[in-house]
Parts: structure tokens; sequence; C-alpha cells
């Protein structure tokens, strides 16, 4: 029995140097994630080497990120990254008891009534990914560059107000750190205060 | 659009109201979650020189808030823009203390109730009207679980030339809310990669001892919701407080509100702060040793992920509640060590029954969990129907082993010559039992395997748990395949037919441990009819099973069991309804409180350590650690010693709180010991406990 004991040590103490804090920063690399996206396929950070990744916290029942929506300034930050090559993970960690979870089908069908341009949105009801992230609010928003490094954490803009008028006149710094890593240069903001709802995080 | 209609009301409205009154809007506006007024102060008139105070006053209706300065991890402040008459001008607004409103796991700081944010106003000399005439645009997030943005246009005219003072109550109570500077306080403060770390000397008399809450003014530098470490050294408070991952900046100075327990108001400090940031992201865990800090480890990678798996299954074998079947198959070898094809092939159909029940399982679990259900391992044990099935089971194994019917003369003999006819089935039915019977035993690692594969697509989930059965069925493999490991065992010959009698000892000893869980989940009537089955069943048998028995005699006593049996199942049955409601989890025993999570955050804000037991009755490593490592007096010394808080959460009944409770630790199984310092994240010692783990984590809080 003494054995079983000594390997059960062994394989804890493995088990602990495998176990990466997993909170994310901004010049470390990005946590790794698998999430489902609305059409219900498996989407992975990992799918995306070499790419320079956007993620977005989004719900729809959040007046902020209506305010972006209804804006059209979250559609066209998404389109000017995509055709910029970069990937857009919209991830949705509303957990299903929150008054204002959607379920997949109706997340996918609101997204395109946006005209939302994402390469994927991802349920994440479970709130794993964003708690890796540290997502606090929706919007929140992250740039990982082509390395798997993240370069930015904050707001989508710098006008933190639910007031749609306040697009016009904000520094899109998503857009700012997207132009700025194709470039190849380092991202002049690369933490804001990110600001909005709090993410619906089940307990 | 799933927000509330009853909130969407006020959206619409906050716009047309604000249109609706050009240039003005009133002094009050009403939303469905707050009262909002713009009041004044003047108590000797307005006039250059005397006091002259604004402000917005909210009543936010219960359970609503809003944002102080620093809103915390979410929300915004609220913003005041005045419109005065040349000359005036109002000051910042003179927040309030503020309060720490947690939701989920983010930290929020803000108002509830009644609210006066009050402003200062500087009056010009030679201000010549009869009144003063005040604007105000406000705008502010209140929330709930949602958040509406709202906001208003407020007016009020002020009479000049006399006293406004019918609100001044309302001024009153904020400025006593506010808090006050400290002069006698002298604050020095350090940061490093552990985080802030802050003394305080000269603080209020009164709070001497008290728990102390740290609120910064700068938002995203500290991290809002992890614990602080906070204590009282004589006269001097310390604080650590750990960095936010996603800092917004290195200040060189800082200023803060302490509030302490029951005493309003708050103080305000500032102190510089010496050392230098670190990196952004560079705050290390509290608890870098050994023990892995589960509560923030990242899943770990799938390859390796198998590996635990393969080596989680193998352990398996070692385990008490699949040591029964193990012996099982220990006879199996006797039975074919000659033959060593037979060998090879009954090996690899034990292997495929393993692997295949593993497949199954996980193809359950999958299913349950689509379906949303909060499933833990070990959860089959959870239902009593469950348990008596598989009491029964082992009770007529034992049975059949110690000889009192011959499963030939119970089951249809086409069923029964089957499992002689072949041997290959019964090595896959073997497999198969074996898992059964293994699935309460979460081995080590095997809980963060599964807690991980849960987690997984499909399709690697099922790799996961392939792994764990191919590593359950490794042993009987390997000794099936090298015919040289077989061959240590001893020569078939009339020992196994004592040898097989001797197996049905561990088979009641298994039934006595199931009868035990029945005894946990429903009382001790739901075990007693479980007996009377058990008794009802073993009758059956013996009328059934033995040789010489006549015809008739066997037929009525036959009857006479099924009878009983009937009897014994219709009281059986409804004390698991019965009883459901009667959980243990709140069963108290000494020295352990009940697990609550909400206890377990008071406690560690009250600076209290706290071990958690999250255990359940059928899982015998549970059972074995409590009884061994837990009951050890060295560490209940210590445990004693450091003030440790013990709480036991039992999983034996379904219990949603526990198995989301789990889930944060990465884990769907028992058991799970977390042990929680002031602040960070909890140290999860490792399943098969031992006493030196145990101190040695102690030491480290």
């Amino acid at each position: 029995m003494d054995n079983v004991f000594r390997l059960a040590a062994l394989a804890a103490a493995l088990s602990a140097s495998a176990s990466v804090l997993a909170a994310a920063a901004v010049d470390q690399p990005a946590p790794a994630f698998s999430a489902v996206d609305t059409g219900g396929k498996t989407v992975s950070l990992a799918d995306f080497k070499g790419k320079t990744v956007v993620l977005e916290w989004v719900n729809p029942g959040c007046p902020f990120v209506r305010k972006h929506y209804d804006s059209a300034n979250m559609p066209a930050t998404q389109k000017n990254a995509v055709a910029k090559g970069a990937v857009w993970l919209a991830v949705n960690s509303t957990h299903r008891g929150a008054s204002d979870y959607m379920a997949p089908a109706a997340l996918a069908g609101w997204m395109k009534d946006q005209g939302a341009a994402p390469t994927a949105t991802l349920m994440d009801a479970d709130g794993k990914v964003g708690r890796a992230y540290g997502a606090r609010t929706t919007p929140h928003m992250y740039v990982i560059d082509p390395k798997g490094t993240l370069v930015y954490a904050g707001a989508i803009d710098s006008k933190p107000t639910a007031d749609p008028a306040d697009v016009k006149t904000a520094t899109n710094y998503v857009n700012q750190a997207v132009a700025e890593v194709v470039a190849g240069k380092p991202v002049s903001q690369p933490v804001t205060q990110a600001y909005g709802c709090s993410v619906k995080y089940g307990d | 659009m799933r927000l509330p209609r009853a909130l969407l009301v006020p959206l619409l409205l906050a716009p047309l109201m604000a249109a609706a009154l050009p240039g003005g809007g009133s002094a009050v506006v009403t939303t469905e979650q707050v009262r909002a007024e713009l009041i004044a102060h003047a108590p000797q008139g307005v006039a250059a020189g005397q006091p002259l105070w604004l402000g917005l006053s909210l009543d936010h209706k219960p359970h609503w808030h809003t944002y102080w300065k620093n809103p915390g991890d979410s929300g915004l402040p609220t913003t005041l823009q005045w419109t005065l008459p040349e000359g005036f001008k109002a000051g910042e607004i003179e927040w309030p203390t503020p309060a720490r409103l947690p939701i989920g796991p983010l930290m929020n700081h803000g108002y509830e109730g009644r609210l006066l944010l009050p402003v200062k106003v500087e009056v010009p000399a030679g201000y010549a009207a009869d009144t003063l005439p005040v604007k105000l645009r406000a705008d502010w997030l209140v929330c709930k679980d949602v958040c509406i943005p709202e906001g208003g246009d407020f007016s009020l005219e002020i009479p000049v030339r006399s006293a406004v003072a019918a609100r001044g109550a309302d001024f009153e109570a904020a400025f006593a809310a506010v808090p006050q500077p400290l002069a006698a306080a002298k604050a020095t403060a350090n940061v490093g990669p552990a985080g802030l770390a802050l003394q305080v000397e000269g603080l209020p008399a009164v709070w001497a001892g008290k728990a102390i809450e740290f609120f910064p003014e700068a938002p995203g530098v500290l991290d809002n919701a992890q614990p602080r470490k906070a204590a009282w050294d004589g006269s001097r408070w310390t604080l650590q407080a750990p960095l936010s991952d996603q800092r917004l900046e290195a200040p060189s100075r800082m200023d803060a509100v302490l509030v302490a327990a029951g005493e309003t108001p708050g103080a305000r400090i500032g102190f510089d702060i010496a050392g230098s940031w670190p990196a952004p992201g560079g705050t290390p865990a509290p608890a870098p040793a050994a023990a892995p800090a589960a509560g923030t480890t990242a899943p770990i990678g799938l390859g390796l992920a198998l590996v635990f798996a393969l080596i989680g299954g193998a352990i398996l074998n070692l385990m008490p509640c699949v040591f029964p079947v193990l012996s099982l198959k220990v006879l199996g070898f006797a039975a074919h060590a000659d033959d060593r094809r037979a060998h090879a092939i009954s090996g690899l159909a034990y292997t495929a029954g393993v692997v295949l029940s593993f497949l199954a399982l996980a193809g359950v679990l999958l299913a349950l969990r689509a379906g949303g259900e909060q499933l833990g391992w070990g959860f089959q044990l959870q239902s009593p129907a469950v348990i008596a099935v598989l009491a029964a089971l082992f009770t007529l194994i034992g049975l059949n082993l110690a000889g009192v019917f011959e499963f030939g003369s119970v089951l249809p003999s086409s069923l029964a010559s089957l499992q002689a006819r072949h041997p290959v089935l019964d090595s896959l039915l073997t497999g198969v039992l074996a898992v059964a019977v293994a699935s309460p035993c979460t081995a080590p690692f095997m809980g963060a395997s599964l807690g991980f594969a849960v987690t997984l697509p499909a399709a690697q989930a099922l790799a996961v748990f392939a792994a764990l059965g191919l590593g359950m069925a490794l042993p009987y493999l390997a000794a099936s395949l090298w015919p040289g490991l077989a061959r240590l065992l001893p020569r078939p010959g009339a020992w196994m037919v004592r040898f097989k009698v001797l197996m049905a000892f561990p088979m009641f000893a298994t039934v006595i441990w199931l009868v035990w869980v029945i005894g946990q989940q429903t009382g001790i009537d739901g075990a007693a009819a479980l007996l009377a089955v058990l008794l009802a069943l073993a009758f059956i048998a013996w009328a059934l099973g033995t040789p010489g028995i006549g015809r008739v005699a066997r037929a009525s006593f036959g009857a006479l069991g099924v009878l009983a049996l009937a009897v014994a199942l219709s009281w059986m049955l409804p004390s698991f309804h019965a009883s459901a409601a009667t959980a243990t989890g709140a069963r108290a025993e000494a020295g352990w409180e009940p697990w609550s999570e909400q206890r377990v955050a008071e406690l560690r804000a009250a600076g209290k350590p706290v071990f958690v037991d999250f255990t359940a009755a059928w899982c015998v490593t549970c059972q074995y650690n409590k009884r061994t490592t837990l009951a050890d007096p060295a560490v209940v010394a210590d445990f004693a010693a450091r003030g440790v808080v013990l709480m036991r959460a039992d999983w034996t009944r379904r219990d949603p709180a526990i198995t989301a409770a789990l889930a944060g630790f990465g884990r769907n199984g028992v058991p799970v010991y977390a042990l929680y310092g002031r602040d960070g994240a909890p140290q999860i010692l490792s399943e098969i406990l031992s006493v030196r783990e145990v101190r040695d984590a102690l030491a480290r809080l």
C-alpha cells in the first residue's frame, strides 16, 4: 500500500507542475481555451495560431453592448479586424440562470440581425473562458498577437458611457491595437479600464 | 432581447423625458429603479463666504445600486454636470463611504438604499439676482443583476435671500457618511510581486481589532474581488492586497478609504508607494508550494489528462471498492491458467468490457451534460435505488460464491449456459461489473481528469474515459498476455472451492458498506428495509437453489419468498422518497460545521482560515481519510492551534451547491480537501490525504 501512496504523491507533484495559473495578463501568453460556438462547433484558440485574435465579451441584454451594436460600432470594428486578417471571437459568458441569458440560436440570430461579422460567437455559460481572461464587463475586449501573446485588454473605446452618440468622438482602442499588431508595432495603450455591465457569471 | 419588459419602459422613457423638458426638467426624476432629486442647502442664504451645497439624492429600489467613484470591476460612477450662473463654481462630489457589492466572482463598490451625493458650491461676491437658477445633468448606471444607464436633467430655483435648510437633515447625514482624512494616521506602502503591502498606524482607537475594508480610489490597480490579507499587529493595521492582472497604471501614490466594521464613516488615507511594480500579471499564487491551487488552475493538457486517466484507472484496482471484483478476476485467472489463448482472449474481452463501460458512462455523462444536468462522478451512488440494486446484486453474488445456490438453477438455463459456453462474454461482463463498482472511488487525480473531461468536446472526453478504462484493465490485460505473470498464480485445485467461498466475504463486506450508505441517505428505516429486501432475496435464492427440496416445497417456499420480497419492497421504496428531505448535509459533527459557500466567504473576510472536507458516505477514500488523517491527534491539534474552522460538505445526496463548488475546483467527484488561507486561492490537498501533507499545508498558511 505504501507504494500506492508514493505513486500518488508522484502523480500529484506532476499535476501540480502542470497546473498553470490562468489569470490572463498583457505581455503574457494568452490562456488557451476551447468553447462551442452558437452553431455547436468547437472552437479553440489553438486553431488560430499565427493569427491576430480579437476577443469580445458580449451580452445583448447589456445596454453598453447595445450602444456599440445599435451605433454599428462593434460590427464595423469586427469587419475592420477581419479585413486585416484577424480572427474575431465574440464570447458570451452569461450563465444560464441569468435573466438575459440567450440560447445559442437566439444569440446567433441577434448577431446576424445586428450585421455582426465575428469569425465565431462562443457560448461560455460556465464562465470558464471569461474567468481565465478575467473578463469583467460586457463589452470587455482583448487582442492576442500572432505569437499568442495577449497585447491588449480593456475597453472598446475611450468614452465610458451608454450614449451611442459618444462613439463618434471616442478613440476605438481595438481598431488601434489591431492596426498596431498588424503593422508589427507594439500596442501603444495595452491596458485600459473596461466599462459596461458586469459579466453575469454563475456563482 | 431578454430584458424584462418592466426595465424597458424607463429605458425608452428616459430620453423622452429629457426631450420633453427642453432646457429644464424639474427637481425630481423618477425611474423604475430610483427616485432622483436635486436638492440644495444654504442655511445662511446664498451669499459669498456662506456655505452653499447642492446635491443629487438617489433613492434606490431594494437590491438596486449605483456606483462609487471607483466602481470596481464593472459599473460607472455617477456623473454630475452643473450649469450655474457666472462666477458660481461647483466642486467635486463628496462621495459618501461606499460598500462592497459582490456580484458572482466580481466585486463592485457602490451604494444601495438612500444616497445623497453632495457638492460644495463657491458663491461669488456681488450676485444680485433674487434667485439662483441651478441646472444639472446627471447620469448614473443603476444595476441589480441587469444594468440600466439612466440620467436626467434637473432644475431648481433657489431663493437667494432666505435660508434654505429644509433638506438640512439629508445633507447632515451625507456629511456624516463622507470618509474623513485621518490626521493622526501614518500609512506606508510597498509594492512587490506579492502585491501591495500597506501598514497604517494611528487609526482611531475604537477600530482596534476590527475587520477593515479597503477601497482604493483609483480603479484598475488592485484586484477587487480576490480576498486581501489584513491583520492587526498591536496598534498597527497591515494589509496585503493582490494587484490587478490587467493593471492600468503603476502609481507612486494612492488614496484610499478604510472602513472599520460597524464604524461610520470611513477614513481617507493617502500613501506613497515604495518598491517597484511587477510586470502586469506577475502576481503569483500565495502558495506556490507542491499543493496544486486548483481553484485557479488551467485545465490540464489533453495528453497529460490521458496519462493521468491511465494511472488513475490502474490505481482503481487497488481501491477498496474494486477489491471484491478484483477477487472475481483472480478466480477467473485460476480458471483459465492452462489455456494461453483463452487467457489472452479473456484479458482482451475484459479490457473491452471495461473500456466500453467507461465509454458508455462518458456517453451518459455527455448526454446529461447536454441536457444541462449537474452531474458528478459517483453520482449514480447518490441514488438510493441504485445502491439498493447494487446491494441486492452483491448479496446474490456472495450467496452464490458461498454455495447457497448455483446460478444455473436460478437463471434461465439458456443464459446460464451462455455464460458457460462463452467465457469471452463472461470476461466482458466482469469488466462491465468492475466499472460499475469502481465508479464511487474517485482514485487520485481521476477527479481532475474527470472534471477536465466534462468540460471537453465530446471526442476528447471519450478519449479520457477510454484511457481511464484502459488503465483499469491494464493489470489484468498484462497478466493475461504475459503468462509469466499469470503463472505466478497458484495451480487450480481443491483450494479453488474454498477460495470461492472465501471470496463471498468481501462481497458481504461490500453489502455492509452499501447498507451503511443507504443508512446515511435515508436513515435507519431505509437501511432496515433494504436488509429486509436482502433477506427476502436470500430466502428466494435458498428456496430455489438448494438441491434436494421437493417440487411442491420449493414452489411454496418460492412463493412465500416472493411475497416477503413484495412486502419488503413496499416498505423500502417509500422510505427512499420520504426521507429525501432529511438530507445528511446538515448533520452536525463535533468540531465540524456544515459547509456553505457564504459561510466560507464570511469566515475568510473575518480573517479565519477554513478547511473544507468535500465528502460523501459512499466514498470509501473519503471515509478512510476522515477516520485516519483527519482524526489524527497531531492534525486535530494543528487545526486548533491555527484557529482553522473545519467544514464538511456532504455530497452523499445530490446537492447542486456542492456540485458547483467542486466544479469550481475543476473537480467532479469527492474527496476534495480545500484549505483556505486568508486570501488567494485555496490549497487543494491530494485525495489520499497524509498527516504530513495536511500539516505542511497548515504551516504554509
